[in-house]
């Protein structure tokens, strides 16, 4: 496939689901904060479908040999000193799905990436809450004419820049 | 467009949670897996594609970003301003903490970089049935439930 029409690809599933999302204002942490504020399930039903077609889906697929991609390994390969491997990393291993249970025991699981993604999400979660909606909502306000939210991308936009200039050297710790 | 005028969240999480699923299935948009749609990985890859070109930099980028630009990012904002220009809810409205929602937005990205993910794809990747995606949505949401629980108690106390 020609990376003219890849591009397109991404530029497309982002133009459907920027669409959708703003007409249908979601966001991937406002389910969880307005039920726990005014009792409002309408966005958490929202997380869940998003969550359930997903599970569904793949585990259809892949049972008929139709994704045969597997589940991103992390954490688990990968020299410290070669990030890029553990990005690539395709072996399908800790698949938890509707047809196919085989789960690993817990204690291999838990490495410095175990760690990092449930301290990372913590904070993640923080963050999104004060910072009044999760990235996908943030990039809708923005589209909105919301200031807050172009000051929020900037600030996106610009960590990529800072991390990789300063921070990406101590990344391959976190894999190890 | 009266029908499209608000779209239920359920909606919207059954028709993104497929167009995910089946153009990751359709299309060669792998390896990485899960990976048809982030806000984090995907703003990584663009802007150190970007970079690299531009300034013969070697910074890292996923094998899907050598053969394509991911537009993800951009395609957001323009497919929800056509969705708010539409519908007349395009309105500039006054930041209220410049810098603190630039600072939240530095952190986020830096600790997506970290995880691989965005809480979109967080979410994603917990679909795929992968454990540490899985693990991700645990963190995130007992984040988003302590940090609502403080701001409820504040609130509380402010009256």
């Amino acid at each position: 496939m020609s990376s003219m029409l890849l591009s397109l690809l991404f530029l497309g599933i982002g133009l459907a689901v920027g669409f959708l999302a703003q007409r249908s204002r979601m966001c991937f942490v406002a389910g969880l904060r307005d039920w726990i504020l005014v009792k409002d399930t309408e966005l958490l039903v929202g997380l869940f479908s998003f969550l359930a077609t997903v599970w569904l889906l793949t585990s259809v697929l892949t049972a008929l040999g139709l994704l045969h991609h597997g589940v991103p390994e992390y954490g688990t390969a990968g020299d410290a000193s070669d990030p890029p491997t553990v990005l690539a990393g395709q072996a399908s291993v800790a698949r938890l799905s509707v047809l196919q249970a085989s789960v690993p025991p817990l204690a291999a699981l838990v490495n410095r990436f175990f760690l990092a993604s449930l301290v990372g999400g913590f904070l993640v979660g923080m963050f999104s809450v004060v910072a009044g909606g999760c990235v996908l909502r943030q990039h809708v306000l923005c589209a909105q004419g919301d200031r807050g939210a172009i000051w929020y991308l900037a600030g996106f936009y610009g960590a990529v820049v800072v991390f990789y200039v300063l921070l990406s050297r101590f990344l391959g710790w976190v894999y190890s | 467009m009266k029908s499209m005028r608000y779209v239920k969240p359920w909606i919207f999480g059954v028709a993104a949670g497929a167009i995910f699923v089946i153009a990751d299935a359709a299309f060669p948009i792998s390896p990485p897996s899960a990976y048809a749609f982030c806000l984090s990985c995907h703003v990584r890859d663009l802007v150190n594609t970007l970079l690299n070109a531009a300034l013969g930099l070697r910074f890292q980028v996923t094998e899907v970003a050598s053969r394509a630009l991911l537009l993800t990012s951009p395609g957001v904002l323009l497919g929800a301003w056509i969705a708010a220009h539409l519908h007349g809810e395009v309105r500039l409205r006054a930041a209220d903490r410049p810098v603190r929602m630039a600072v939240l937005g530095f952190l986020v990205m830096t600790i997506g970089i970290i995880i691989f993910g965005c809480p979109t794809r967080i979410v994603l990747r917990a679909g795929y049935g992968e454990i540490y995606g899985i693990v991700g949505l645990v963190g995130l949401m007992g984040g988003v439930a302590a940090a609502t629980v403080i701001l409820k108690r504040r609130w509380a106390a402010g009256k």
